[in-house]
C-alpha cells in the first residue's frame, strides 16, 4: 500500500514582513507634518481666565473701595509694590540686585501679598518708559502664576458653593499708564 | 593539449534585487515621532519676523485670529505692510501727531481702514478689536506704549503679546 504523502510544514516562525506599504504611508505623512510643524513655538500672553477666577475679579470690581495691587517699575530704584487697602497705601520696594531686577524677590513678595488678599486678581502695571520690553514680560510672568505648585490660593466658586484652590495670582494685568503722555 | 578554463566568479545574471527597507522605515518612524511632537495645533500661524528677538515667557496660551502687528528695531508693520520707520528705538517725528506724541498716524490710518473695510469689518477679531503684537525684546516700553495707545484709540483694545516658549 502506498504511504500518504507527508506535507512539509515550516516549523520556524520567521517570515519577512512587507514594509513597503508602511513606508509608502510614512513618505506621504512626513511632508504633511513638515508643513504643519512649528519649529519655533510662539505663545501669547493674554487674559483669558478660568470661570471661577473671572467671577472673583467681577466681585472685587463691584466693591466700593476695592483692594488694589500696583507695580511701578523704575530702572534706577527697582520695583515698587503699592498695595491699597480701604484707601490706605502701603509701598514695598524690591531693589535692584547687581543692576538687574530681582525677579525672585518680587515673586516672593507678590505671593505674600496674594496670600494676604486672595480676592485680588487684578494687577496694575506701570513700567517706566525706559524699561525694556523683555523686563516687562518677565515681571508679568512673575505676577501671573505661583511658580511653586504647592502654593494655592482660595477662591469661592459660586457654582459649587465652596472654596476651591487656584495657583493664579494676578492674571489680569493692566497697563495703567498706557494713556499717559 | 587541453586549454585550462578561466575562472569566472559566480555573478547573478538576474537584474532584480530586493531592497532592504527596514532601516529606512526605522528612520521614518523616528522622523514621524519628532514631527508629531512639533505639530502645530494653534488656530493661527505666526511667522517670526526676520531679525526680531522676541521675549520668552512661561505663558502657554495659543494665539487666536487677530491683526498681526510687528515692531522690530527698524520698522512697524501690519503683516508685511510697512507703516513706519524706527530709528534708535524711536518713531520718526513725521509719523507722530504733533500735539500727541503717543499717537502714530500711519498705524491709526491703517487700523481705521481695516475696521471700515467691507471685506474685513464683519470678521469676529475685527469686531472684538484683537491685536497680536510681536515686538523686539530690546525695545523700551515707551515705544510699545505708543503702539498700544494708538491701537486702543483705533478701536483695538484687546492686545495680546507674542512671546517665545521658555523661562
Amino acid at each position: 500500500m502506498r504511504r500518504p504523502k507527508k506535507i512539509r510544514v515550516n516549523q520556524s516562525g520567521e517570515f519577512d514582513l512587507d514594509l513597503a506599504p508602511l513606508l509608502a504611508v510614512m513618505v506621504k505623512l512626513v511632508p504633511v507634518l513638515l508643513l504643519s510643524s512649528a519649529f519655533v513655538q510662539m505663545m501669547v500672553i493674554e487674559t483669558e481666565l478660568p470661570q471661577v477666577v473671572s467671577e472673583a475679579i467681577q466681585r472685587n470690581d463691584k466693591q466700593e473701595t476695592p483692594t488694589t495691587v500696583a507695580l511701578e517699575v523704575d530702572p534706577k530704584a527697582g520695583i515698587h509694590i503699592i498695595l491699597t487697602v480701604k484707601g490706605k497705601e502701603k509701598v514695598e520696594t524690591v531693589k535692584l540686585l547687581g543692576g538687574v531686577y530681582d525677579y525672585k524677590g518680587l515673586h516672593e513678595k507678590l505671593v505674600a501679598v496674594k496670600k494676604a488678599h486672595p480676592e485680588v486678581f487684578k494687577l496694575e502695571l506701570n513700567p517706566d518708559g525706559k524699561v525694556p520690553y523683555d523686563d516687562v514680560v518677565k515681571i508679568m510672568d512673575e505676577a501671573r502664576q505661583a511658580r511653586d505648585n504647592t502654593v494655592h490660593f482660595p477662591v469661592f466658586d459660586t457654582k459649587q458653593g465652596k472654596e476651591v484652590d487656584t495657583n493664579y495670582m494676578f492674571p489680569e494685568i493692566i497697563f495703567t499708564n498706557m494713556m499717559e503722555g | 593539449m587541453s586549454r585550462r578554463r578561466r575562472y569566472e566568479p559566480p555573478i547573478k545574471k538576474n537584474s532584480t534585487f530586493t531592497l532592504n527597507i527596514t532601516s529606512m522605515t526605522d528612520m521614518f518612524t523616528i522622523l514621524l515621532v519628532f514631527l508629531l511632537q512639533t505639530y502645530n495645533t494653534a488656530e493661527v500661524n505666526i511667522t517670526p519676523v526676520e531679525g526680531m528677538r522676541l521675549p520668552t515667557s512661561a505663558s502657554m496660551s495659543n494665539a487666536t485670529e487677530a491683526i498681526k502687528i510687528s515692531l522690530s528695531g527698524d520698522a512697524l508693520k501690519i503683516d508685511q505692510n510697512k507703516l513706519a520707520d524706527i530709528k534708535n528705538s524711536e518713531f520718526l517725528p513725521q509719523d507722530l501727531e504733533a500735539k500727541d506724541t503717543n499717537f502714530i498716524k500711519p498705524l491709526f490710518a491703517e487700523l481705521d481702514r481695516i475696521a471700515k473695510s467691507p471685506e474685513e469689518k464683519d470678521k469676529v477679531h475685527i469686531k472684538e478689536g484683537r491685536i497680536l503684537l510681536q515686538a523686539d525684546r530690546s525695545l523700551p516700553y515707551a515705544t510699545l506704549r505708543k503702539v498700544m495707545y494708538t491701537a486702543s484709540m483705533a478701536g483695538f483694545p484687546q492686545l495680546k503679546l507674542v512671546t517665545l516658549v521658555g523661562e
